[in-house]
């Protein structure tokens, strides 16, 4: 049965500008042939977002890959309970957060680097420097879990404290104290070079 | 917010940007999504495909029949049991009456007869 209201939007990859919250559930009572084609386009859809999540959060492309592959497994599973538009694109985020924390988990994927062990920004490093972004995205992974992905949804997804909260299942005054400590460590780490540049 | 935390949040969107996934991403999901189709046989494909296409409503009866089902048969078993016990313990009763009546029966004979003795005695 073709669920009311909604369209499966072709879509290009990548994030749209309005946050990429189109997109829908491939309708379940259809022939196999569409249903598969259906959820080839949601794939193609949402395939960056969902990759990209679980590869900022465990910073390796293969377990990235292996979670991706697994939330668009359990979104073909639980296709018949999705439904509307924007559903599917919350539900793969959300999935994607849970699945890729707990895959650090189970697989003790704790950051290797600790704040002590990066050096100091050099000063020839600039905005802009592929170094500094590699650099950053460390200082990231070496966050605690939650803050750590709430500095990815809110710079990755570009969501703000309160869609970070539902995403999350957090209090939005968690996120925002999570958001401030990590932005006052990355400040003092990388003040230095970023303010140097804007001298 | 000074130039400063700009730059730094214009640095994390950047470092933190979406990226494609590996090539032949889709091909490798699609041959896993392939692959497990195929394991879903029996009973496991029918609970997966066919149990959530019912409503909830019409799951939640479908446990509680289920629920009353086991609790009705649970009383049952458990009545069955008491009359077999009883039906044991009155067939014990029975023969233990059968016996103490043979047995005074005997005793009356003996008490008889030892009378019946005496008299011709006399």
């Amino acid at each position: 049965m073709k669920l009311p209201g909604v369209t499966v939007s072709s879509g290009t990859p990548g994030k749209t500008p309005d946050g990429a919250k189109d997109g829908t559930a491939p309708d379940c009572g259809a022939s196999p042939e569409a249903a598969v084609s259906e959820f080839s386009a949601l794939v193609r859809e949402h395939q960056s977002m969902v990759f990209s999540i679980a590869l900022h959060y465990l910073h390796d492309r293969e377990s990235a890959e292996e979670v991706a592959q697994d939330v668009f497994l359990q979104l073909y599973r639980q296709k018949d309970r999705l439904s509307g538009p924007g559903h599917v694109t919350a539900w793969l985020r959300r999935v994607a957060c849970h699945r890729s924390i707990d895959y650090a988990r189970s697989h003790r994927l704790d950051p290797k680097i600790g704040l002590e062990e990066l050096a100091e920004p050099a000063s020839e490093e600039r905005p802009g420097d592929p170094m500094l972004r590699e650099k950053l995205r460390k200082l990231i992974l070496s966050l605690s879990e939650k803050a750590r992905m709430v500095m990815i949804l809110r710079y990755q997804e570009d969501l703000d404290p309160e869609e970070i909260a539902r995403e999350l299942e957090m209090p939005v005054s968690t996120v925002k104290s999570h958001l401030q400590r990590s932005l006052a460590m990355l400040r003092e780490k990388f003040g230095r070079a970023l303010g140097g540049s804007l001298g | 917010m000074s130039r400063l935390d700009d730059e730094l949040s214009n640095e994390l969107k950047k470092a933190l940007r979406r990226e494609e996934p590996p090539v032949g991403f889709e091909a490798r999901l699609m041959a896993r999504l392939s692959s497990e189709s195929k394991r879903e046989t029996g009973l496991a494909r029918w609970f997966k495909l066919a149990l959530p296409r019912f409503p909830m409503m019409s799951r939640l009866a479908f446990a509680s029949v289920l629920c009353l089902m086991v609790v009705a048969g649970v009383h049952y078993e458990r009545e069955r049991q008491e009359r077999v016990e009883g039906e044991a313990a009155k067939a014990k009763l029975m023969q233990a009456l059968r016996v103490t009546g043979t047995e005074l029966q005997a005793m009356r004979e003996k008490v008889m007869a030892s009378s019946g003795d005496r008299a011709a005695g006399e």
